[in-house]
């Protein structure tokens, strides 16, 4: 049985759909990207398996049941979400944050038990955030942040979690490390991950299939080795790239190329 | 130093501050009172001394509890309601808008009540529920709001309602003493009855507050994530805007308008015990209350032969800070 099943998804915000009959299923422990021009509906897709927006049209079943019938608990428990831009008012603390992962679990006076410090604890060894717990949120680097952000939803103990950019404004050796938790996540404890991931190098090298949305519908889908070529680039980011095998991994690599100073404005 | 022990501290500290302030409030007064006279009273029973110590002072000193209490916390909802360690409910508006409710009802003469709600609370509920309603609609419009449009959408409508009930107060005979109780604050009609009003409402609000705690720190993560982690969000945030309005409304309609008392406590209490609301809600009502208490005496005993609204008070300590956290934070 597949984790998710998406089928003729469509939604928006109150102004026409911005996504529109996306159908698709992802399987326990697979990692999907999803990629695409900005503003092709990356984050809307992600919102609306969530429902976090207001219009939704299609079936979004989690785990065989229909997201729409599940209690914002319930629904917790089976999907942990990371936005693309995180934030947290006021001066809380790493392991504070951590912990309101376990809402779902916990409800409104739960108190956390021992063997869900060990878990909390080993996920926040798995984020490597071990050594801030007692630091707020505010005084870490932006690449720390977006840890505790993921160690967060990790305490959700879901088996799917959607990810909305986890690499932006993120250094090299940062993205990576996002993406090592991920792979590390999905190896130990068999999560299936589905992110929306604007790094067409970094997706191609983590994910098991991808997704390439434009203008709101699904372009294409397959496994990165086969899937992205120079046409399928320009089909839908409308850019010139080579793609070319990475010597190392022998997966497709984009590489970009001067654009032609004396080519006519689109 | 960990957050149980300075939980601790605090709470030791406001505990022997308050039992100072109330036993000092028990023997300032125009009639002189020693401790002896108290404990003259305790053994053998003095009526005209029981009629001055409990029945003026002490009901006083309670109410002055309870109304601090009441706008700490409503102040700390408010602060974690739209994120902002800037709003109470004087800022935004919400004390005068119940201080015009209030003030309106008494001018239509409509001595009536609906269950054990006078016409005159329940006026001043529903015209500051307008109030902070407004505000939240047009922050849920512009999604995050700003600061500055927070602040400056509070004021201007803290004014317009001001200016209704000085309207209001000008068509009256009575309108000097009414105007400073409405706008001013006062406890010097203080009584066993408007303790009676004030009280339940605190503590029940104290207790679905401490209920809805943990949904609070969740909504500091933002809307979005805060649904995420399993919040029914919408309804948490109906529940607190009901709660912060019950608070303000109820002690505005006991004592008028004290500013400030709503923004610096719970304030104060985040920097010295963190941001946990499970933790901020009942140690700002508690601070709260023993501030007042202190502002109270204060009023009562600045000024020789008379005393001062403490509404003066609390603005004279509070504004100052105000224009300093405004200034930190830019």
């Amino acid at each position: 049985m597949s984790i998710l099943d998406v089928r003729g998804l469509e939604a928006g915000y109150g102004e026409g759909p911005v996504i529109k009959g996306i159908s698709f299923a992802l399987g326990r422990g697979e990692f999907i990207s999803v990629l695409g021009p900005n503003g092709s509906g990356k984050s809307t897709l992600l919102k609306a398996i969530l429902r976090l927006i207001p219009r939704i049209e299609g079936s979004v079943a989690v785990e065989g049941r229909e997201a729409s019938r599940l209690g914002p608990r319930l629904m917790a428990r089976s999907i942990a979400y990371v936005p693309q831009f995180p934030d947290a008012s006021f001066a809380f603390t790493v392991e504070e944050v951590v912990l309101m992962g376990r809402y779902a679990h916990l409800g409104r006076f739960g108190r956390v038990s021992a063997v869900e410090s060990r878990f909390l604890d080993e996920i926040m060894d798995l984020a490597r955030i071990g050594h801030l717990r007692a630091k707020p949120l505010g005084r870490l680097s932006g690449g720390e942040r977006q840890r505790v952000h993921i160690a967060r939803a990790l305490a959700q103990d879901a088996p799917l979690l959607l990810l909305d950019e986890p690499s932006t404004h993120l250094d090299v050796a940062y993205q990576l490390e996002v993406y090592r938790i991920l792979r590390l996540l999905r190896r130990e404890k068999g999560t299936a991950i589905l992110c929306a991931e604007h790094n067409i190098n970094l997706a191609v090298l983590f994910s098991d299939r991808l997704l390439f949305l434009k203008e709101g519908r699904l372009a294409a889908q397959g496994p990165p080795r086969r899937l992205v070529t120079r046409k399928l680039i320009r089909d839908v980011f409308g850019a010139e790239v080579d793609v070319r095998r990475n010597a190392r991994t022998s997966l497709p690599e984009v590489s970009l190329i001067p654009p032609d100073e004396d080519a006519p404005c689109k | 130093m960990t957050a149980r022990k300075r939980r601790t501290i605090l709470l030791a500290g406001l505990i022997v501050l308050g039992l100072v302030g109330f036993l000092t409030s028990l023997l300032i007064g125009p009639v002189p009172t020693g401790l002896s006279d108290l404990w003259r009273l305790v053994s053998k029973g003095d009526r005209d001394l029981a009629v001055i110590v409990v029945d003026l002072r002490l009901s006083r000193a309670l109410l002055a509890f309870f109304v601090g209490a009441g706008l700490a916390l409503a102040g700390a909802i408010l602060q974690g309601f739209f994120q902002n360690p800037l709003a109470d409910p004087f800022v935004l508006g919400v004390s005068s808008g119940s201080s015009f409710g209030a003030v309106l009802a008494i001018q239509l003469g409509l001595g009536v009540s609906f269950a054990a709600f006078s016409a005159q609370s329940l006026f001043a509920f529903v015209s500051g529920l307008l109030v902070v309603s407004f505000i939240y609609l047009l922050s849920r419009r512009r999604g995050v709001l700003k600061v500055e449009t927070l602040l400056l959408t509070g004021i201007a409508l803290g004014a317009l309602a001001s200016a209704l009930t000085s309207f209001l107060l000008f068509l009256r005979t009575d309108s000097f003493e009414q105007a400073v109780f409405w706008l001013l604050g006062s406890f010097a009609l203080a009584e066993w009855n408007q303790v009676g009003v004030v009280a339940p409402y605190v503590l029940a609000s104290l207790l679905v507050a401490q209920w809805l705690a943990r949904d609070m720190n969740l909504l500091s993560l933002g809307d979005e994530t805060a649904r995420s982690l399993g919040c029914p969000v919408d309804r948490v945030r109906g529940g607190f805007l009901v709660l912060a309005t019950i608070l303000a409304a109820s002690a505005v309609s006991v004592s008028g308008i004290i500013g400030f008392v709503g923004l610096i406590v719970p304030h104060w209490v985040r920097i010295w015990i963190g941001p946990d609301h499970r933790h901020l809600f009942p140690f700002s009502a508690l601070t709260g209350g023993v501030c007042l208490i202190f502002c109270d005496l204060a009023s009562r005993s600045l000024l020789p032969a008379t005393e001062l609204p403490i509404g003066i008070i609390t603005a004279a300590a509070g504004a100052p800070f105000f224009v300093y956290l405004l200034h930190r934070r830019s």
